[in-house]
């Protein structure tokens, strides 16, 4: 199921409204609600990765209105249309083929690496520019021409963290258990092979079911081997679970994880469990950036919270920008936007300074580099602990 | 690996975890057994249970016996409103069992849906921590969740044989299950009896929720996964067969958690399945253990008629 949310529905409203002043006062004609730049968003409204997706969704809307505010794209406005993955691909597919297909869009934005590989044929068959925003597996840089991601994948980040692990907190065991998924095998591969070639020894590998609601075999099996530290690659639901485990289990070693599991729940959740826990982040955090701080206090000021997942929000928040400043320049030119006019000219641009994910380049490899941030709960909060470039 | 502590823990962790999952799969073989029905609802039923006492307990900051109380109070008023509702309708209108299945589908995504846009979709526990203290017993690690969870489990199972074994609507309900018609001849409401077998099996569902979410976190759509676990209880413990149901749960769970230790931990998550396949294909009556001798008396105990109610041996010859 898809449905249109946020600003589509304001923009419907918004062309109705025109149509009606047209038609009374001879001024805005509906052709004007044309000129509008459109491109699609493609994220989980509802399912169980909603609570991420909402988020990201709402980052991305707090940009189109701040672009629009500020005078649209060259004059004009930036529209932006909002369909429901689920983070499922048949529910992605769907989605994707109606932004292509109907709304006829240049370039799309999406996320959550299933939906990203399931809509990857239609972004090529249809020469329409893919945004993976989020999506962390490595297989997402080969998917295509037209396909691109604009966050780091997870071989920077979890090769940014084994390395780490192994050099700068001298450990030399490591235990790895994953979600037998496509978020957790890919990520725990590329963590046992970098932390494996900088000398260190994986010492247990464990997969666990993602239906499981029990780990006990895994961690016993990973006790017995004795380890200096665990990476857990798992989702926001089981990762908690698995440590609390650990924890009554007797293993107290440092945990380390990635970017899913930086939220401040975790912390309510595991108590005293989860000091020493170490986790990436792909971008700046508040203290590390004005523009950040003031994003957040944004979302304290709006939202009465922080956002779920605050490194993905921040590049979801982004991500509008860069669309825009490719709008902005094919319009400049007086080119066409199509699909392929798009990736050109975002190809040609390379480099864009983004609010608040900061420099941003997009390499021929269809991937971009970015500092990985590590943070570690220290006395029940989230604090850095050092930044991986 | 395989020391003896590594499988003790193993036992205890996985009989401990399994407490949930005998209640869950308890209320699903009650309902299979008596109202002849696959009970999906009855996920909805558990999501319902678990968020009344995580808006009880965890948000509102009242006790957990106040949480169970108002997890009881909202499962039983679900299960009133779906078997009045919905099943005694689909009854009357003699709807396939095809159609009931789907029916009951719905309704427990239908609810989901509803409490994902009631609570979002962030995973929550009962109670603030997931963390539960632990003491050694013999170097078995016991949380002090398991105690109480394998005596609430076995407390609400054997009031359940008790109810079933001594009390009139125990008995007609085995009635009912065995014939409904003819159980209906002496005098059974069998509807009433429909009706209590969901609200028994909701009420076990709204215990196990409990136990379940005070050491998991729990998302709307959670329920619908942890029927997997229940349907295939129920299937390999003999349909209809409510103890055979619990013993399968245990096993399963056992079996689920001790296989790391001698299969690769990635095809962990195939064992239900093929458990599931085998069980449908071999035995699909379920795995039956001898019977046991029944005595003189239990062989000829009859149900005694509802008063005022002709039995088929009252009536004249015709």
């Amino acid at each position: 199921m898809t449905k249109l949310r946020g600003s589509s529905r304001r923009s419907l409203f918004l062309a109705a409204t025109a149509l009606v002043a047209g038609l009374g006062l001879g001024g805005i004609s509906p052709a004007a609600a044309q000129d509008a730049l459109k491109f699609g968003l493609a994220l989980p409204l509802t399912g169980a990765q909603a609570l991420y997706g909402q988020d990201q969704i709402t980052a991305a809307e707090m940009a189109v209105a701040d672009i629009n505010k500020a005078g649209g794209v060259n004059g004009k406005k930036l529209e932006m249309i909002v369909l429901d993955t689920q983070a499922d691909p048949q529910v992605g597919i769907n989605a994707v083929n109606r932004l292509v297909r109907v709304e006829k869009v240049p370039v799309f934005v999406t996320g959550f690496s299933g939906v990203v590989k399931a809509v990857a044929p239609i972004a090529n068959d249809n020469k329409v520019v893919e945004l993976s925003v989020g999506a962390n597996s490595p297989s997402v840089a080969q998917l295509g021409e037209y396909v691109y991601t604009t966050y780091p994948l997870a071989d920077i980040d979890v090769t940014a963290l084994a390395k780490y692990v192994h050099k700068d907190l001298g450990k030399k065991r490591a235990a790895i258990l994953y979600i037998n998924d496509e978020t957790g095998t890919v990520a725990a591969d590329v963590f046992r092979k970098t932390f494996t070639a900088a000398g260190g020894q994986v010492v247990a590998f464990e997969a666990y079911d993602p239906k499981a609601t029990d780990f006990t075999g895994q961690i016993l099996k990973v006790r017995v081997s004795n380890p200096e530290v665990v990476h857990i690659h798992g989702l926001v639901s089981d990762t908690p679970q698995v440590i609390a485990q650990m924890r009554q289990l007797g293993l107290n070693q440092t945990v380390t994880s990635y970017a899913a599991i930086y939220n401040p729940r975790l912390i309510q959740s595991l108590g005293k469990g989860a000091e020493g826990i170490i986790v990436t982040s792909l971008a700046p955090g508040p203290s590390d950036s004005p523009k950040v701080k003031d994003y957040v206090d944004r979302w304290q000021k709006e939202k009465n919270r922080e956002p779920n997942g605050l490194p993905y929000t921040q590049y979801l928040y982004d991500a509008p920008y860069l669309i825009a400043q490719v709008f902005g320049s094919l319009v400049k030119k007086g080119t066409p936007i199509t699909g392929e006019s798009f990736r050109q000219e975002m190809l040609a641009i390379k480099t864009f300074d983004l609010p608040v994910t900061g420099k941003t380049e997009i390499l021929p490899n269809h991937t971009v580099t970015k500092p990985v941030y590590l943070m570690e709960v220290k006395d029940g909060q989230w604090v850095r602990k050092a930044i991986v470039e | 690996m395989l020391d003896p502590i590594i499988l003790g823990q193993i036992g205890w962790t996985s009989l401990a975890t399994t407490s949930y999952y005998v209640l869950f799969a308890v209320a699903f073989s009650l309902v299979l057994k008596v109202n002849r029905l696959f009970n999906f609802t009855q996920a909805a039923a558990m999501s319902i249970a678990f968020y009344a006492a995580y808006a009880t307990v965890n948000l509102a900051g009242l006790p957990l016996i106040v949480g169970l109380a108002v997890s009881l109070v909202a499962v039983l008023l679900f299960s009133w409103l779906i078997e009045t509702y919905g099943f005694a309708i689909l009854r009357e209108k003699k709807a396939s069992v095809l159609f009931i299945f789907i029916f009951t589908f719905m309704v427990s995504e239908f609810v989901a849906y509803l409490l994902m846009l009631t609570f979002g979709t962030w995973p929550n526990t009962i109670f603030k921590t997931l963390l539960w203290p632990v003491s050694l017993v013999g170097n078995v690690a016991v949380s002090h969740w398991d105690v109480p969870a394998i005596a609430s489990a076995a407390s609400c199972c054997l009031l359940l044989a008790l109810f079933l074994r001594f009390t009139r609507w125990g008995q007609f309900m085995i009635a009912v299950s065995d014939n409904p018609d003819l159980a209906e001849l002496y005098g059974i409401d069998k509807r009433r009896v429909f009706l209590l077998a969901v609200m028994i099996a909701g009420a076990l569902c709204a215990v196990g929720m409990i136990l379940y979410g005070s050491r998991s976190q729990v998302q709307p759509k959670t329920s619908l996964e942890l029927m997997l676990f229940a349907t295939v209880a129920t299937i390999v413990g003999g349909i209809g067969n409510i103890w055979g149901a619990a013993i399968a749960a245990i096993a399963l769970g056992f079996v689920q958690n001790a296989s790391v230790l001698f299969i690769p931990s990635q095809l962990q998550g195939l064992l239900l399945y093929a458990f599931l396949f085998v069980a449908i294909i071999f035995f699909p009556a379920g795995l039956k253990l001898p019977e046991r001798k029944r005595t003189f008396e239990s062989k000829t105990r009859q149900i005694t008629p509802a008063p005022g109610v002709a039995t088929p041996a009252d009536k004249p010859a015709e």
